[in-house]
């Protein structure tokens, strides 16, 4: 391919107004840098969204009885009335290539009541070590530490605390349906205080060593309702819960089905949330390069005039009116490539940086609740190749298009009324 | 405790299912009204004390409870458990609208919050809310006579209880069939707001208790769940008994009787 000369004075137009030209580039430079800086803080406020909401409280797949939702009843255990051999599922369970973390889980409901006080409780069997593994609610406690096994020991929120004025060393009575129908009861004492910052759930929240609960509500040891596992990446859950789905029909539950699900079947209102989310990374990218292309269209609008006795030169000489609008094109794809690598230099190094140690914003905001998720919000960003594929595409998009009607404009410049100074 | 019949309120029903022996027979009585307010009045005694078994049929479980059963008026009534064993001595005591439980595993008493109110009683098909509603039927309802004639052997009458507008109940509308010569009640169906049946009490066993006709066993059934029940029956029953306000106190629920 022949080289063209209106490449060449391109590349030569834009040392010819270096500050006009470093400034042109600076812009669009940093509106790259916004498009990917921004859309990447809004992914990453995503990311710990989805975290929080699946490591707060639950964990990123459930597995249940395929009858324990919606109802929740505390007759569909894994495996109904016979249980299942719960260290094998867990077994099972850790097996599995991307899984990090597992714990089992016992639910009930009932009272609890200190004094005169009495609230109505939800009540979390757990394997304490497993939990803290999975979940951070109970790590760290407010106060006190994790219930022991066989101490009739519990934890309780510090909204439940609160409204019961109890505090660690309390004696409170547990009241909860038995399995077997009855009343059951019995005296508990409070081993710590936990704060999720969801105040309905630290409210109606205590957390009881599983097989403390299962003994209140007379369930056999074999008994649980609920597996919640976590993998290292919570985009891994959905395929991971098909796995486990597959591989999990080896343990025997007395033939009742097992139902794995991942956090986005669990909570799709997240799915969506997440969906808006990236839709906004378009009309983020739209607005900033709306913006930028006034900017640049008119430096190259101004640049153009200023040499408006140039091309005039040029068309009387015998250039074509192609030739001149290929030569301005030129230089517009010249400042788009060097607006590039300025916006690449600058951006990457605050991508890295901001990815792997963001800064915290907690001086402007404070804890947010969001889709039953708590953050702290901070500068974490996430990696996003297509976005900056795309904003790289537009940079060049817009500069090129900021230069067509200059480029128009030069190409139509009368040689004669310009070279006699009309 | 006729709020037992339309509430289905347990421990109104073991305190009051009384109508005098002598009642005059009704036949001549057609005012709905008046067909509500003595089947209402059936159900009331001035005090009462009876022992009742409570027989609850879930999927999951089975179980009979004994009990014996102190009430007086509508706003008082004490219910303590004698058996299974394991659960004997445990009490719940109604006064007006608030209602304790006694524990005696753990020696304690507990208010149940208004949050729990909808919660089951003792594990059966009624919940506590059913224990603290004494509102009266002619009160809150507007009836109508919906049927008058013969129905399942006897003379009967239909009756469709509608909520009065601001009346503070939650059925939708209750339904009741009343045998007409002794003004016993035969069922009481009682419907959601959306006009699905929602639970059924049938009545039976009438006999004379304390000197006068009660229906001895109630059967309830909730309609979404056919195969499950709770069954009261009673075993004895007396009326005007000598019962005062302070009997029924915390310090009565706690130290038994």
């Amino acid at each position: 391919m022949p080289q063209s000369p209106w490449r060449r004075i391109g590349w030569r137009n834009l040392g010819r107004n270096r500050k006009r030209t470093v400034l042109t580039a600076l812009g669009l430079a940093v509106g790259f840098m916004a498009c990917v800086l921004i859309v990447g803080w809004t992914q990453g406020i995503q990311s710990q969204m989805v975290e929080s909401g699946t490591s707060l409280i639950g964990g990123q797949l459930e597995i249940q009885d395929a009858e324990f939702r919606p109802d929740r009843s505390l007759y569909d255990t894994i495996g109904g009335r016979d249980g299942t051999d719960v260290e094998a599922l867990l077994r099972a369970i850790d097996a599995d290539e991307a899984v990090i973390a597992a714990a089992p889980r016992v639910y009930a409901g009932g009272l609890v009541s200190s004094g005169e006080a009495t609230t109505a409780g939800a009540f979390f069997g757990v394997d304490p070590a497993r939990e803290v593994a999975l979940t951070l609610f109970l790590d760290p406690l407010v106060d006190g530490v994790l219930p022991a096994p066989g101490a009739n020991q519990l934890v309780i929120g510090d909204e439940m605390a609160r409204q019961l004025d109890a505090g660690v060393g309390d004696e409170l009575v547990i009241v909860a349906s038995g399995a077997d129908g009855s009343m059951a009861n019995d005296l508990f004492t409070v081993s710590g205080i936990f704060r999720s910052g969801l105040l309905e759930f630290d409210a109606a929240t205590a957390v009881f060593v599983l097989s403390d609960l299962q003994a209140l509500t007379v369930l056999d040891p074999d008994r649980i309702h609920e597996v919640i596992a976590t993998t290292s990446d919570f985009r891994l859950a959905d395929a991971t819960a098909e796995r486990l789905a597959r591989s999990l029909e080896a343990i025997d539950t007395s033939g009742r089905p097992l139902a794995v699900n991942s956090w986005t079947e669990l909570n799709p209102a997240m799915v969506e949330y997440v969906a808006v989310g990236e839709s906004f990374h378009w009309i983020i990218l739209v607005i900033v390069f709306s913006i930028a292309i006034f900017g640049v269209a008119n430096t190259m609008l101004m640049a153009t005039f200023e040499r408006r006795r140039e091309f005039a030169v040029m068309l009387a000489l015998g250039a074509t009116p192609r030739a001149v609008v290929g030569a301005v094109l030129w230089e517009a794809l010249a400042i788009g490539l060097l607006s590039l690598a300025v916006g690449v230099a600058i951006t990457m190094p605050l991508l890295f940086w901001w990815h792997n140690a963001p800064p915290g914003l907690g001086f402007l905001f404070d804890e947010v609740t969001l889709m039953g998720a708590l953050m702290e919000i901070d500068l974490r960003v996430e990696y996003n190749l297509p976005v900056t594929l795309y904003a790289a595409g537009a940079l060049m998009l817009t500069a090129m298009l900021a230069a067509f009607y200059p480029a128009i404009r030069a190409a139509r410049t009368p040689p004669a009324d310009t070279l006699s100074g009309l | 405790m006729l709020r037992s019949l339309r509430s289905f309120a347990a421990l109104a029903v073991l305190t009051a299912a009384v109508w005098p022996a002598s009642a005059t027979p009704a036949a001549a009585q057609t005012d709905p009204l008046e067909i509500i307010d003595r089947v209402d009045r059936l159900m009331r005694g001035d005090s009462s004390r009876g022992v009742a078994t409570m027989e609850v049929v879930t999927e999951n479980w089975e179980r009979e409870m004994t009990m014996e059963i102190w009430s007086l008026g509508t706003e008082f009534s004490l219910v303590r458990l004698r058996t299974p064993p394991r659960e004997a001595g445990t009490a719940t005591l109604k006064a007006v609208d608030d209602i304790w439980n006694y524990l005696p595993k753990v020696d304690r008493t507990i208010k149940v919050p208004a949050s729990m109110m909808g919660g089951a009683w003792m594990g059966s098909h009624f919940t506590n809310d059913d224990l603290v509603k004494d509102s009266r039927l002619i009160e809150d309802y507007d009836i109508e006579i919906t049927f008058d004639g013969a129905g399942e052997g006897v003379s009967v009458w239909d009756l469709r209880l509608t909520p009065k507008p601001e009346a503070p109940v939650v059925w939708g509308h209750i339904e009741y069939r009343v045998r007409q010569d002794d003004y016993m009640p035969l069922w009481t169906r009682f419907y959601d707001e959306d006009g699905e049946l929602a639970r059924t009490m049938e009545y039976s066993a009438f006999t004379e208790m304390g000197g006068r006709m009660v229906p001895g066993l109630m059967d309830m059934q909730p309609a979404d769940k056919p195969t499950e029940r709770t069954t009261f029956r009673y075993e004895e029953l007396e009326f005007d008994v000598d019962l005062e306000e302070s009997f029924f106190s915390l310090r009565t629920l706690q130290r038994g009787r």
